[in-house]
């Protein structure tokens, strides 16, 4: 009971930080990999404040500093990096042109949190902030964790009902398939790509608060592991599919959790890797993906 | 050679940087994003570690073993991925090299676990590794000219086209994988005799940022740009020692900014300046044709 309980919490953080990747990659075709760094960053200014203004503040101003801070980095990454090297690049090279310029921005972040916390983990202590523990069932699960489940699954059923039934998620599923077409039609592409990355980084940034809430710590390094971990949530479910990472976030947390019952734990990063190498050879669209990743 | 008695180790870092960096080149420069080459800079560094610290072999049989093994891997790495293009490549072989990177981690006495290995005897001099790293420039010169240079530009440029032209892309692509474990496998061999170390890191994210930064801001076409970028990521830090404290942030801002704007780097720079002079030099040496009067019907 333990097990599921922390397989659920696991899959809610990989879902909160999976779902904004997979939606822009899905969408406007940028595949951020800085996507990580920004997480852990919105985290680590949620810690400045804590360490150098106000130790008293709430939760809620907590989140919300971490998903501003999320949103302004992942909108800037757009607009300063992302959108010209689409105006510049030619479509063969711009995938492997927009990794490089994920991993070198993710590195940046990454290097100042280093250099200031000299590589060490950081918390957010909290004062204010009691975290309480709730038997259901009488199984023990405190409240962060109860809230990260709660925040997780609200993002992704608000999300999933955006895309299907907003005027804008109409226009942002159009871009997906056509952006061409869709401008034609009236889309300001620019302008949706915009909101759509800094939704994202608003999402990022929830998680990275709650996680390293959650957690009790993180590193600055945390982010780096956990892009490749909601790679593979997002190969798994299929590119640019809500439904798809909620059941990658499920499959992935399942089977960590099961190794780490079983072996110990050493290996569990090993699997997300494994996932990632077998599920791009066997199928590349992942379960629920309509387009495949690979594009021959 | 008081120089290099000065920069010794600056000068092996150069050279195993250099050959990390053509590793990962000769798989680029068939148009495939592969990170093959790191996991085999790896792999052979703790191989020749394994292989020296625990059974006591030499330099020469540890290294060259480490490059047969790592020649096996990719060629058993090349059918596997062999349908993956561009994005999904380098993140399976990003995923890849991850993986040997926790097996290394879990590896218990034989690897050393997460401390790594150290006191690794030093085996080779520096000036063999120069002599080393001069005849792999060499053969990778050899093959960016004539029919070999033609036929792996062809192979990069268009998988089609080139199929159409009777070049076996798959051929071509096996060889580059074959090619550069070999080179990878010999940079991390060399590079752990050096060192006396190797840690679980060297498998890790930062000999990706590493690599990918010596490439983009060398150009990822050809040695001369391996070779650029080795020697300037190498030097850099000790140049500008405040630059060292923000190394991170200086190669993460360098590298997102070259592959933005001049994704060729400092070789596909030159390049085209080269052409554009030439192309002027021709359009004044040429004899004026004066323009024809257009029929008018």
């Amino acid at each position: 009971m333990h097990e599921i309980i922390y397989a659920t919490t696991l899959a809610s953080v990989y879902l909160m930080f999976a779902l904004g990747l997979s939606i822009t990659w899905g969408t406007i075709d940028v595949l951020n990999f800085a996507h990580g760094s920004i997480f852990m960053f919105s985290a680590f200014s949620v810690y400045l404040m804590l360490e150098h203004f106000d130790t008293g503040m709430g939760l809620l101003v907590m989140v919300l500093v971490g998903a501003g801070v999320g949103a302004l980095l992942s909108g800037a990454v757009h607009l300063l990096a992302f959108e010209p090297l689409r105006r510049r690049a030619n479509a063969r090279d711009r995938e492997m042109q927009m990794l490089i310029v994920g991993v070198g921005l993710s590195a940046v972040p990454v290097a100042l949190a280093n250099k200031i916390t000299g590589g060490n983990p950081f918390g957010l202590r909290n004062d204010a902030l009691k975290v309480e523990t709730l038997h259901i069932l009488g199984v023990p699960i405190t409240s962060v964790q109860l809230i990260i489940m709660v925040v997780a699954f609200a993002m992704a059923v608000a999300v999933q009902q955006w895309l299907r039934s907003s005027r804008h998620g109409l226009a942002l599923r159009a871009i997906g398939v056509d952006d061409e077409t869709s401008s034609m039609m009236g889309v300001n592409r620019s302008r949706l790509a915009l909101v759509t990355m800094a939704g994202a980084g608003v999402m990022a940034g929830l998680a990275g608060v709650l996680v390293s809430l959650s957690f009790g710590a993180m590193t600055p390094s945390t982010g780096d592991f956990l892009i490749l971990k909601a790679f593979a949530v997002i190969i798994i479910g299929g590119v640019g599919s809500v439904t798809g990472v909620v059941v990658g976030a499920f499959v992935l947390a399942g089977a960590e959790t099961l190794i780490l019952t079983f072996t110990g734990g050493t290996w569990v990063d090993a699997m997300s890797f494994a996932l990632i190498f077998l599920l791009l050879l066997v199928r590349p669209q992942g379960i629920f993906g309509r387009r495949a990743v690979v594009k021959t | 050679m008081d120089f290099l008695g000065q920069n010794e180790i600056l000068v092996q870092s150069t050279l195993t940087n250099f050959l990390l960096a053509m590793s990962l080149l000769v798989c680029l420069r068939v148009g495939v994003f592969s990170f093959g080459g790191l996991a085999c800079f790896g792999i052979g560094a703790y191989f020749t570690a394994v292989a020296s610290i625990h059974w006591g072999w030499g330099a020469f049989s540890s290294i060259s073993m480490a490059m047969l093994i790592s020649m096996a891997l990719g060629a058993l790495l090349a059918p596997i991925v062999r349908g993956l293009t561009g994005l999904a490549m380098g993140m399976a072989t990003i995923a890849f090299t991850l993986i040997a990177g926790v097996a290394a981690r879990n590896g218990g006495e034989l690897t050393g676990g997460a401390e790594g290995l150290f006191g690794i005897p030093i085996m080779v001099g520096t000036g063999t590794a120069l002599l080393i790293a001069t005849a792999m420039t060499i053969l990778l010169a050899l093959s960016e000219r004539g029919r070999m240079g033609r036929m792996i530009e062809a192979v990069r440029v268009d998988n089609e086209l080139s199929l159409s032209t009777g070049i076996s892309v798959q051929t071509v692509r096996f060889v580059a994988f074959v090619v550069s474990g070999a080179i990878g496998a010999l940079g991390g061999g060399l590079a752990a005799s050096f060192r006396s170390i190797v840690t679980p890191l060297d498998l890790g994210f930062g000999p990706v940022i590493l690599a990918l930064t010596m490439l983009i801001v060398g150009g990822a076409r050809s040695w001369l740009g391996a070779l650029i970028g080795a020697v300037f990521f190498t030097w850099l830090p000790t140049v500008l020692t405040s630059v060292g404290e923000w190394q991170g942030v200086v190669y993460g801002v360098v590298v997102a900014a070259a592959a933005i704007w001049v994704p060729g780097g400092a070789v596909g720079v030159a390049t085209d300046l080269r052409r554009r002079l030439a192309v002027k030099r021709r359009v004044r040496n040429a004899i004026p044709v004066k323009p024809k009067k257009a029929m008018v019907s």
